[in-house]
């Protein structure tokens, strides 16, 4: 997940508007467990993103979230009995062990409504994250009066992500010319965990000592920041505003009724 | 230099002894060393010398980021080091260049990088964009300046990471190998970059392995060696020693109508839409030491990657040992190519050396690991240090466990990617000695080096690389006067086994 250069309407956005989006959304997200709710949040976001043309990108997404949507059900399968039985996960027909695990409709609910959860707000902060380039993110918090530390960590946690998927591959690229071969399935995945991650850990920690060195010595502590190009609020910002206001207003009073 | 830019010590070390944390020895032992306005100082010694550390101490790292034993004192500007706030407000005057280009590169296009340091100066904006745009054309990546700097090459972060510190304009540059992936004809532009700098005032500390360019235009040059200064002169004075020559190799006799062992065909490849190769043809006679040359972005690590098909041909064929790369599994190619990259870091997980190199012995399910893999350790002089954990290795030591991994699984094919940058010149030239003795063994090596005296002194043969495309080869370096000057016909030469060395 990072900047993708693009002419979209959410890269023509001041980022205080997509910043504000993002922070609406998780807000909106954690104020309910409603499923019905969360759905239309995420159908919102993903409405948004078509608007402005980047919905391919969030589909890149929907692996990632299908498969913490089933670890998220497996859990809550077996650790929350509540609600109505809606089935066995070892039928009642083995012997013994038949109607153990039973999976109910509260178990259910609560994964899916987690999933949405996360679904939204990983759209949204990947909205504000491929439309907007991390100096002019930085420049915003900047401005916002956000600790210089809290807004240097979001520095380098957006650098990180796509370093550390490139030493990952790297990585790979050097084990897999040595026949590595860890097999598929969940087996072949763990038994191929540590070829890549040890080297993937010990590099990039010594990466990140030469990374926050630079951040220092380029002088984003200097608190003197000029933006290199004009970062001034525009009508589209102004309507994208009202509508998440519309939205949010729209949202709130669903919930209380 | 200009008198007036000669005047005043901008870096001043003195008696400065370092020792890291958990380490029983010193890093740096007793160093005295003055840089003046409008100098540049250029540092060499053998890898783990502790030229890294010296940087380290003079941008005032260590005293405001390490732990550690630090003896003497550090003045930038005439102030002791420990009296400044803290790295940002070094970092007004003194602008490193570290020896990962990749870890300091964070932003998302190659202007962003660099624009925003100039961001946080607090210069008018006019001035921000004729700077701008001025250091990315003197450093030659004003093309490259709406590239996502991660998909860049090795070569062209490295000139990215330099104009970014370039482009701040502080009055003191400190450099830990600068140049060590850049081609001839970049390190040429570099070098005259640095002198133009130290003659408008600019106080220029380098650190190199590469004893080439950048030597020749400093004032000093200063060897370290066990973290002390064992040698300072002029370079003119230090450079007239000559390097040893290595014995002739004995000739090897390559049957002339032998079938090729690497053969491509019409290769071209594309990332996304861009061409990384386009068209290539290449033919490798078994037992030959085939370098691939050229400048930064030419596509020479596409085109070895080819070989184990890590990367598949878009168009075109890629044949090693009989087996098609464009369709055969990489578990397989691995049994007869082999591919040494860059960094050996990127490999090394394993808890001993000798478990490292048992790694692809299983993968193939070798007969007797243990064996093979004391005879790998023994030819590249580690078997003393089978027990050791790779990553307390030196870097040379590394480098010579990577090839141990690859040659244990004995492929007729050893490919080896900048197999000797960051080395000095003794860990270069063992690393060639190990290689030149595989060759006597029956094995192909195809290196990609900027290396212009391993070139020389090594290979049968060189393939020169311009934008994807072979533009020159030579059976020799020495029988190609031309290539001495960088200069590149732009006639396409394909190869075959029949121009293979005459040797």
């Amino acid at each position: 997940m990072q900047y993708v250069t693009r002419e979209s309407a959410f890269h023509r956005l001041h980022p205080l508007t997509k910043l504000i989006f993002a922070v609406v959304v998780v807000a909106l997200a954690v104020l309910t467990s409603d499923t019905a709710m969360l759905a239309v949040l995420v159908g919102a976001v993903v409405a948004a993103a078509s608007a402005g043309g980047l919905a391919r990108d969030l589909l890149r997404q929907v692996p990632l979230l299908l498969s913490l949507a089933a670890s998220l059900l497996a859990l809550t399968v077996l650790t929350i009995h509540s609600g109505e039985t809606i089935g066995h996960l070892v039928t009642q027909s083995v012997p013994v062990i038949g109607g153990a695990f039973p999976v109910t409709a509260g178990a259910v609910g609560l994964a899916l409504a987690m999933s949405l959860r996360f679904a939204a707000m990983l759209f949204a902060f990947q909205l504000l994250v491929i439309s907007t380039q991390p100096r002019d993110l930085v420049h915003v918090m900047d401005r916002l009066r956000m600790p210089v530390d809290y807004t240097l960590m979001l520095l380098i946690a957006l650098r990180f992500i796509p370093s550390l998927q490139l030493e990952g591959k790297r990585i790979h690229e050097a084990q897999l010319a040595r026949a590595y071969n860890p097999g598929s399935g969940l087996a072949g995945k763990v038994r191929g965990l540590f070829p890549i991650i040890i080297p993937l850990v010990s590099n990039s920690l010594g990466k990140a000592m030469v990374l926050g060195l630079t951040i220092d010595l380029r002088g984003y502590r200097s608190g003197r920041r000029t933006p290199m190009c004009d970062l001034s609020l525009a009508r589209a910002d102004a309507a994208g505003i009202c509508c998440m206001g519309l939205f949010t207003a729209g949202y709130l009073a669903a919930l209380l009724v | 230099m200009t008198p007036e830019a000669g005047r005043g010590t901008a870096l001043s070390l003195r008696r400065v002894s370092y020792t890291y944390p958990d380490s029983a020895s010193p890093a740096l032992a007793g160093i005295t060393l003055d840089v003046r306005r409008g100098e540049i100082v250029f540092i060499t010694g053998p890898t783990g010398a502790g030229k890294t550390t010296l940087c380290l101490a003079a941008s005032g790292i260590l005293h405001h980021e390490y732990g550690g034993t630090l003896e003497g004192t550090v003045a930038i500007h005439g102030k002791d080091a420990r009296d400044y706030r803290d790295m940002g407000e070094i970092g007004r005057h003194v602008g490193v260049v570290f020896d990962d280009a990749d870890a300091q590169l964070i932003f998302t296009t190659v202007e962003e990088e660099i624009a925003s340091g100039l961001e946080n100066l607090g210069i008018p904006r006019e001035e921000m964009q004729q700077r701008l745009r001025r250091v990315m054309e003197a450093t030659g990546i004003a093309d490259l300046a709406a590239r996502a700097p991660h998909t860049l090459s090795g070569g062209q972060k490295q000139r990215l990471a330099i104009a970014a510190t370039l482009a701040l304009g502080t009055e003191i540059l400190i450099m830990d190998e600068p140049t060590a992936e850049l081609d001839r004809e970049a390190t040429a532009v570099v070098s005259a970059l640095l002198r133009r700098l130290a003659d408008e005032g600019t106080a220029v500390l380098i650190v190199e392995q590469k004893i080439g360019e950048l030597a020749a235009i400093a004032d000093r040059m200063v060897v370290i060696e066990d973290g002390a200064i064992t040698a300072v002169g002029s370079p003119a004075e230090m450079m007239e020693e000559p390097a040893p020559q290595r014995p002739p190799a004995p000739a090897i006799i390559l049957p002339t109508d032998a079938a090729p062992i690497i053969s491509i065909r019409g290769l071209t490849h594309r990332y996304d839409n861009v061409a990384a190769i386009r068209g290539l043809d290449l033919e490798i006679a078994s037992g030959e030491i085939v370098v691939v040359a050229g400048e930064n972005g030419s596509g020479k690590t596409t085109l070895i990657k080819h070989l184990n098909g890590l990367l598949r041909p878009t168009e075109g064929s890629v044949i090693v040992d009989g087996l098609d790369t464009g369709s055969v599994p990489v578990a397989e190619l691995a049994r007869h190519v082999g591919l040494v990259f860059q960094n050996p870091d990127t490999m090394l997980f394993a808890k001993t050396v000798a478990d490292e190199v048992a790694f692809g012995l299983k993968n193939i399910n070798h007969g007797d690991p243990g064996r093979a893999v004391d005879a790998a350790l023994r030819e590249v002089g580690l078997l003393h240090r089978r027990a050791s954990y790779p990553r307390a290795l030196s870097r040379g030591e590394r480098q010579r466990l990577a090839i141990a991994c690859v040659i244990a699984m004995r492929p007729k094919v050893i490919v080896l990617d900048e197999p000797t940058t960051g080395l000095d010149v003794r860990e270069s030239r063992r690393i060639m000695e190990i290689l030149a003795r595989l060759r006597q063994d029956g094995h192909t090596i195809v290196m990609v080096t900027h290396d212009m005296r391993l070139l020389e002194e090594y290979a049968d043969r060189t393939v020169w690389m311009e934008q994807g495309r072979i533009v020159h080869g030579s059976r020799t370096y020495e029988e190609e006067p031309c290539l001495r000057s960088c200069s590149m016909s732009p006639v396409r030469v394909p190869f075959t086994a029949s121009t293979r060395s005459p040797n």
